[in-house]
């Protein structure tokens, strides 16, 4: 992928539109989406549910295709990248962080976080296990996701995510499943890894716990972004 | 190993039980191809090596259309220029004191010895070369026989004992090896003669011929001329329609075992669907997913092929037997050789549970590299009960039922494509089976209801559900229940027509003689004709020849005895077809008739004492004795077209309500019993008959209950599958309040609901394969018409096969929920 000059954004998203067909109806979730986010920001993206974060999420990601519209990543045409290309994004450049951990049940936390370096040829225990003490699980390398509480999950999902040391990171509610205390343990963990790495990160999120962890506010509304100030606005 | 192949494979030891269903339904679908293909082979094997070691090095054989030729003519032979070396040889049966039937040649040993040199190495015990009457007492002792090794191990005999035969007590006077598989007896060929009344007479004559084309020239008229290729070829042509039936059999549990091995796979794909979406949205490529897949599978394929292949090793020790004894009341005797176990055989069953492994997965494998992660990610998979799915498949059954329909109507196409339309037409049925399931369904809810109240009619609701398992486990299941009830049926009507087919042949009081083991001396047969009060005395005859090159049998008959006292089944008209055939005509089978295209009105050439004879077909009838084909003709013609005196059978007809009849009957038996001449009544003919064709299917019934296993574990594995499938559910069930007897009721109502529509679905197939069976595959295989008999017995098997089943296979699935159902929550993961 192409080094990315320092005035364009690290993700731009002009006019996207997503519609779903449902019994014959088309059904926009995103209705000409504009936004870009520049490297090492730091995004709450805010929206009810089914406001249209995780379609977006999913567009940025590669994994679906707009209905019309243009996204770039890196300075480059998702569309055009085709679908190897935008494999190879999910890869080496983009990590994802989920709502309900979505770890590999078969998978020890070692082997889950490890899987990310070897998709992207970077296959280097060491780093694993490194990661893997970074965020504060050293000695539960071995143990299932059914051996870990919840909040050590998302520890796991999140040093999955980062490992690989990549340009962005989506995390998709990841405090979702978690007790106040727990997730403000992994909003500052992952806030704090991607301010020191300049990753860029957006959190689609709709509790207002997650403001004090971002430098830029989003809202959804109606599959249209809104820019916001900040988190009180939120509550109107 | 790569880590996302790691996460697939890791899944087999964590589903230990699932695993362990999934691996033995394979191992015993590949297990019974490997079973029964290898038994055929080693007894086919067997009688290759029977047929190689008794032809020696004879390069061909000589001897008459049918029945002994004249002793007299081997001066003649000897003297023919391309003759290098004869032999004659008597080739009869003889049965033994406790009743195996075995063959006995009589072979004079100074001109055998260079036909085959193998079989006259001898252990005489003792051997003197001082005493020349021992070594010679073969020769001199007119009881004195030499038998094999492994027949005098069975009997318990060595040198110098005696051994009781239905021609009399004879004694051993040596051993020889004998590698074949035919139990064997030699016997000096004069005391041969004397022992068969065949004084003057020898069956054949083998030969070392220096040159074929003039000595078929020089003898072509009157005898039959054999080559040792034509004869191996004849003998393996005779078993071609056997062998061919036992192939489908095997083929047919296969199929039912790659039903399961696509079970396996889409139940893979389907628990791994959240896995795929995870893997995917990290970046994996689909061709990674599509390795870690298939290597899960093709674990579950080798493995249980390997075991498949040593179950089916020990399968074939009872195989082997089953098909031995078949051929041998069929066709010739044959002890099959034991199966040696060879790497080969697990290589064979690596490669069909490997090949079995792809056919089903590909479907799966398909459907997992189409899937869209968001969805999967999302949990908005497509529905388990999706119609649309479920109607596009049932649309691809009807191209698949249509495409199977013109198979069987092709006219005179080979009975391979034949057996390819009923596979299509098992596949197509089967690719209904969703869409049936979902018409079903309203009516399956009523009848669990009324059984099972609420757990009944939800696990209607988890049938209809979860459609990508139970219509597959449904298909399975209805596929091997409609196989039970198809063979059933086709071998109940089969035995019906048998039953009917004597009922117009077999009519006689008394049936003194058997064939293939004794003769009736033409001296017994007309003493008995002289006994007045009798009806009829019918004097039969039923030999092979050759016609076309091809074996098939002649009956002598006299046939006003049978137009008086018998209803043939004939394909047209009535008794009044006797009369031509005592002017001298002919009557044939149904099977000859189709086999050879041969009409009523046409003239069959016929090779007899004469050169090729003409001789008129005046009609045609239904028989089972042989596939080959039957040929019929008064006793009268047989002596002029043949000059064969010899009589198999003699049948004795007393008129109905005759008062005398017993004491007619007593006498008759009194004279047969003096001259050591086997009886038996109309009864024990029959009896005798259906033991047969008993036994011969025998080996069909062993292949249908390994069907049935298979598809068991079919039902088991998609059971389980559920359950596993489900837990989130039954945390649900458990917040609602339903109890773990509930929960265990659903289990079990899941599994008879199943199993019911698997019944119901084979009811119809079943009867479709009967009458496939019967009206298109017999008729190709065999040539002859089985007439359709409905019965309640296969249908009812079916239904109490069903319920064992279905209640057999949610055992285990019930033990996991009692178990784990009192511990179970509602959780994401």
């Amino acid at each position: 992928m192409r080094r990315m000059p320092v005035n364009e954004p690290m993700i731009r998203i002009s006019d996207v539109w997503k519609e779903y067909n449902h019994d014959g109806t088309d059904m926009p979730a995103l209705r000409g989406t504009h936004v870009e986010i520049w490297t090492g920001d730091i995004v709450a993206l805010f929206g009810k549910s089914g406001s249209g974060k995780s379609t977006l999420f999913n567009l940025i990601a590669g994994l679906d295709r707009p209905t019309r519209g243009r996204i770039e990543v890196g300075g480059q045409d998702l569309e055009s990248l085709g679908e190897k290309g935008r494999t190879t994004l999910r890869r080496v450049r983009l990590g994802f962080i989920f709502q309900f951990f979505n770890l590999l049940p078969t998978l020890t936390a070692f082997e889950n976080v490890f899987l990310s370096l070897e998709l992207a040829d970077k296959a280097d225990p060491k780093v694993a296990r490194a990661t893997l003490g970074e965020v504060g699980l050293e000695g539960k390398e071995h143990r299932y996701p059914h051996e870990l509480s919840g909040g050590e999950q998302q520890r796991v999902a999140i040093a999955r995510a980062i490992v690989k040391r990549p340009s962005i990171i989506l995390a998709d509610e990841p405090t979702g499943n978690l007790d106040t205390a727990t997730g403000n343990q992994i909003l500052d963990l992952l806030t704090t890894r991607c301010r020191d790495a300049g990753t860029t990160l957006i959190m689609a999120t709709h509790t207002p716990l997650t403001c004090g962890y971002a430098n830029r506010i989003l809202r959804m509304v109606d599959g249209i972004i809104v820019e916001e100030t900040s988190c009180g606005e939120l509550a109107h | 190993m790569k880590i996302v192949t790691k996460s697939f494979l890791r899944y087999l030891p964590r589903r230990l039980s699932l695993s362990l269903l999934q691996l033995l339904g394979v191992a015993c679908g590949v297990a019974a191809v490997v079973g029964m293909t290898l038994s055929a082979k080693t007894a086919l094997t067997s009688f290759s090596n029977a047929v190689e070691f008794l032809r020696g090095k004879a390069t061909h054989s000589l001897q008459r259309p049918a029945g002994p030729m004249e002793e007299v003519l081997l001066a003649k032979l000897s003297r023919d220029p391309s003759v290098d070396w004869s032999s004659p040889v008597i080739d009869r049966r003889l049965r033994l004191g406790h009743g195996e039937l075995v063959r006995i040649l009589g072979i004079d040993p100074f001109l055998d010895r260079t036909i085959r040199p193998e079989i006259l190495r001898v252990r005489f015990p003792k051997m003197n070369e001082t005493d020349p009457q021992r070594v010679l007492s073969y020769l001199l002792d007119e009881k004195a026989v030499l038998i094999d090794d492994d027949l005098a191990a069975l009997l318990g005999l060595k040198a110098e004992t005696t051994f009781e035969t239905n021609k009399g007590v004879l004694r051993v006077v040596g051993t020889f090896p004998n590698p074949s598989g035919e139990p064997l007896i030699l016997m000096d060929i004069a005391n041969a003669q004397r022992i068969f009344g065949l004084q003057g007479s020898i069956d054949r004559v083998d030969l070392i011929l220096s040159e074929e084309v003039g000595f078929r020239e020089r003898w072509k008229d009157g005898f039959v001329i054999q080559s040792s290729q034509q004869k191996s070829a004849t003998f393996s042509s005779m078993l071609d329609a056997f062998r061919l039936n036992l192939e489908a059999l095997s083929l047919l549990a296969l199929f039912v075992g790659v039903f399961l091995i696509y079970n396996t796979a889409m139940f893979a794909v389907v628990s791994r669907r959240r896995d795929t979406g995870i893997l995917r949205s990290l970046g994996a490529r689909r061709y990674e997913l599509m390795v870690a897949f298939l290597t899960e599978i093709l674990i579950l394929g080798v493995t249980g092929g390997a075991l498949g292949g040593v179950l089916g090793y020990f399968l074939t020790r009872f195989l082997t037997e089953l098909i031995g004894s078949s051929i041998s009341n069929l066709y010739f005797f044959l002890r099959p050789a034991t199966t040696e176990w060879s790497a080969w055989i697990l290589v064979t069953g690596i490669i069909l549970g490997f090949g079995a492994s792809l056919i089903g997965g590909a479907i799966p494998l398909a459907e997992m590299v189409r899937s869209d992660p968001i969805k999967t990610l999302s949990g908005r998979v497509a529905s388990r009960g999706d119609p649309r799915k479920a109607k596009k498949t049932a649309l691809a059954g009807c191209v698949i039922l249509g495409a199977s329909s013109i198979l069987f109507l092709l006219p005179d196409a080979h009975i391979y494509v034949a057996f390819a339309g009923v596979f299509g037409f098992l596949v197509g049925v089967s690719l209904l089976t969703g869409i049936v399931l979902l018409y079903l369904s309203p009516g399956l809810k009523w009848a669990l209801y009324a059984i099972g109240k609420l757990p009944g009619r939800v696990a209607a609701g988890n049938i209809r559900q979860n459609l990508g398992r139970t219509s597959v486990a449904v298909a399975a299941f209805m596929v091997a229940l409609s196989m039970s009830i198809g063979l059933g049926a086709m071998i109940g009507s089969f035995r019906h027509s048998l039953i009917w087919w004597m009922d117009t042949q077999l009519q006689g009081d008394l049936y003194v003689g058997k064939i293939d083991e004794a003769e009736v001396p033409e001296a017994f047969y007309d003493e008995v004709r002289r006994i007045p009060g009798l009806g009829g005395v019918h004097p039969y005859r039923n030999v092979q020849i050759l016609y076309r090159d091809t074996p098939i049998y002649i009956s002598a008959v006299d046939a006003s005895v049978l137009q008086r006292y018998t209803r043939f089944g004939w394909v047209r008209g009535g008794n009044e077809n006797w009369e031509p055939v005592k002017q001298g005509g002919i009557i044939i089978s149904e099977s000859f008739s189709r086999r050879f295209g041969v009409r009523s009105g046409d003239t069959l050439l016929l090779e007899s004492i004469h050169g090729p004879t003409p001789l008129k077909v005046s009609a045609i009838f239904y028989d089972y004795t042989t596939e080959h084909g039957l040929v019929m003709m008064d006793r009268s013609t047989f002596l002029q077209t043949f000059g064969d005196r010899t009589i198999n059978n003699v049948g004795i007809f007393i008129d109905p309500g005759n008062p005398r009849r017993d004491e007619l009957l007593a006498e008759v038996k009194k004279r047969a019993h003096e001259r050591g001449l086997p009886v038996q009544t109309q009864e024990q003919l029959r009896a005798s008959i259906l033991e047969v064709f008993d036994a011969t299917f025998a080996v069909t019934r062993s292949m249908r209950a390994l069907a049935i296993i298979v598809a068991f574990f079919g039902i088991a594995g998609a059971l389980l599958t559920l359950f596993m499938e489900r837990r989130k559910e039954f945390g649900i069930y458990r917040a609602l309040g339903f109890s773990t007897s509930q929960v265990a009721q659903m289990t079990l109502f899941e599994g008879l609901g199943m199993g019911l529509i698997s019944f119901l679905l084979s009811a119809g197939v079943g009867t479709a394969v009967a009458l496939l069976l019967i009206k298109v595959i017999n008729l190709r295989s065999f040539n002859w018409t089985i007439f359709y008999y409905p019965a309640l017995e296969p249908y009812f098997l079916s239904a109490v096969t069903a319920l064992l089943a279905s209640i057999g296979a949610a055992g285990y699935p019930i033990l996991k929920v009692c178990k784990t159902y009192p511990q179970m929550q509602i959780r994401e993961e």
